[in-house]
């Protein structure tokens, strides 16, 4: 009869480490895509690539298992009923994000694309604009839970490095086009240039809808 | 026991379900409204802690009741509470939320003309004044507490989750102390006026409690209070948990305190000492409805949102039942006694 049980603190801090373990786990996808696009551009399709691309699914197969304890423990427990709904859209929009970076990962593993060296630096540049996004994300969800005045701090961060990765984007899809590679091979490779730097605008999604839970909560 | 005397309390044990149906609503439907609480979960603790308030605190009649009208006949203390309860019920009937104090003083002024009595306009005016103070001073005291909150949330960074938990308790616990005060301020209101001629003796439970007759009268008043919450409550709850303005769970807490607040203020004598010893102008001891304590602090926290949220064809409907009810209790009454006397033979007042 009483749902309210008395070891509902401690239920509700396993819910709250679910939730942050969550969060780290974007942060993680992040580093660890961004190291092995490192490894890539400089050993190719090698063992520690494999590993380092393994190792974003993992995290991915993480994320979803937590992602459905959180939200099966949001309902079971009739937690936060007017948020409820916010937090599971806000963690699945982050599942998106962690999913997107392991399937880029996947396609280098399976397409291997021929980047050329003169591109490789600024093909760092976008791929570390990417991760900046993903992780001030994770940073700005973290802070919708416990610190609401600084979601828009980390909010700017994002939309700016989204805007940056925009603008290398094109450079780099220019410079593609404007060389004298195989169409297919331009096509190819402005396919993975697309497919990065959608993570950035996944991110920017989720941080839109974030700062509308932010005026909710805050009236 | 006397049957004719368990006859005329009947009366009052409706009365007492029909307080169970509405009040209860002010009480914790805010936090039902808001999905923080379950329904049942919501009316075993408000049944509890009614009981616990109407024996333990409910120590004797209102003085100021007592002042507006001496009920002295069995049948007119009868009349008195048919008339309250029939008003309350229909209301509630037309889920519009009511006070229960307003129909005892419509009944008590209806009684007053039929026997020709004056009534004590300064004392009505106390009361009639209070109908008007509580609901301002509730809604400062939630304007007040809902920015203090706010500002609470904001400096300590606890998580979501666990200021849901926190919020989720307080509410429990300011619920069951509204609970408390329900059951002790108001069970005079309910079967108060058989006080005098009640004929229970008084119970020991093996020595460790033991009841006195005024106490087993309280308590059966508080049954029926009981009987109330668990079955028409819901209906009532429902308009002020949620039609009224639509409400966070914070919001809920603010309102449930704030009401908290507002009637110890008003049944507080200990305040009134303090303010006395400082030749400050005293608060009138009234039994203030703890359903204009709820409407205030709904609608001040729903005006310092900007107003935007507030349903105003609702609170009309509420402040039209506020006039409607005392009303129609006073009509009930002057008409049922009429009856009483004249078709039943039965002595309504006392010269």
């Amino acid at each position: 009869m009483f749902n309210v049980k008395l070891s509902l603190f401690s239920q509700t801090k396993q819910l709250e480490q679910k939730i942050d373990a969550m969060l780290d786990k974007i942060i993680e996808s992040a580093m660890v895509f961004k190291k092995a696009v490192d490894v890539y551009l400089k050993e190719k399709r090698s063992d520690a690539y494999r590993k380092l691309s393994k190792e974003i699914k993992t995290i991915e197969h993480d994320a979803d298992s937590l992602r459905r304890e959180i939200e099966n423990r949001l309902y079971a427990q009739n937690l936060i009923p007017d948020f409820r709904g916010n937090i599971l859209e806000l963690v699945e929009n982050l599942d998106k994000v962690i999913n997107e970076f392991d399937e880029v990962a996947h396609q280098f593993y399976i397409e291997q694309p021929e980047i050329e060296p003169k591109y490789h630096d600024k093909f760092r540049e976008l791929v570390g604009q990417v991760c900046d996004c993903a992780e001030n994300l994770a940073m700005a969800s973290r802070a919708f839970f416990r610190d609401l005045p600084v979601v828009r701090d980390y909010a700017k961060k994002v939309y700016w490095y989204e805007h940056e990765s925009d603008k290398t984007t094109a450079e780099l899809k220019e410079c593609v086009f404007d060389s004298s590679l195989e169409l297919a091979h331009k096509l190819q490779l402005e396919s993975f240039l697309s497919e990065v730097a959608d993570i950035a605008d996944l991110a920017e999604n989720c941080i839109d809808q974030l700062l509308i839970y932010v005026i909710k909560r805050d009236i | 026991m006397d049957l004719t005397f368990l006859f005329f309390l009947s009366s009052g044990l409706f009365l007492g379900w029909s307080l169970g149906a509405n009040d209860a609503s002010n009480i914790f439907g805010t936090a039902v409204g808001t999905k923080m609480l379950k329904f049942r979960t919501a009316a075993v603790i408000a049944s509890i802690f009614v009981v616990l308030g109407a024996v333990y605190g409910g120590s004797g009649g209102s003085d100021t009741l007592g002042q507006l009208g001496r009920v002295n006949a069995l049948a007119g203390a009868f009349m008195i509470a048919l008339a309250a309860a029939l008003s309350v019920y229909w209301m509630a009937h037309l889920r519009i939320t009511v006070s229960t104090s307003q129909a005892i003083v419509g009944a008590i002024v209806g009684w007053n003309f039929y026997c020709g009595r004056a009534t004590n306009m300064s004392v009505l005016g106390q009361i009639v004044s209070t109908w008007v103070i509580c609901p301002i001073l509730s809604g400062v005291v939630a304007v007040i507490l809902f920015l203090f909150m706010r500002r609470l949330f904001h400096v300590w960074h606890v998580h979501l989750l666990r200021q849901d938990a926190y919020i989720r308790r307080s509410l429990i616990v300011t619920g069951a102390l509204c609970a408390y005060a329900l059951g002790a301020n108001n069970i005079a209101n309910v079967v108060g006026v058989f006080a005098q001629s009640q004929p229970f003796e008084s119970i020991d439970f093996g020595g460790v409690i033991s009841w006195s007759g005024q106490q087993v009268l309280f308590f059966l008043g508080a049954l029926a209070i009981c009987v109330g919450i668990f079955t028409y409550s819901h209906k009532v709850l429902m308009t002020v948990g949620n039609n009224l303005m639509k409400m966070s769970p914070r919001a809920a807490l603010v309102v449930v305190l704030a009401q908290a607040i507002v009637l110890l203020i008003f049944s507080s004598q200990g305040l009134n000492a303090f303010l006395t010893s400082y030749h400050l102008p005293k608060i009138p001891l009234v039994p203030v409805s703890s359903t204009q304590a709820v409407i205030g602090a709904i609608l001040g926290i729903g005006l310092l949102k900007g107003g935007r949220g507030i349903n105003w064809s609702i609170g009309g409907q509420i402040v039209l039942g506020w006039l409607i009810t005392p009303l129609a209790a006073m009509i009930l009454c002057f008409v049922g006694l009429f009856f009483i006397e004249n078709v039943f033979r039965q002595v309504v007042f006392m010269l």
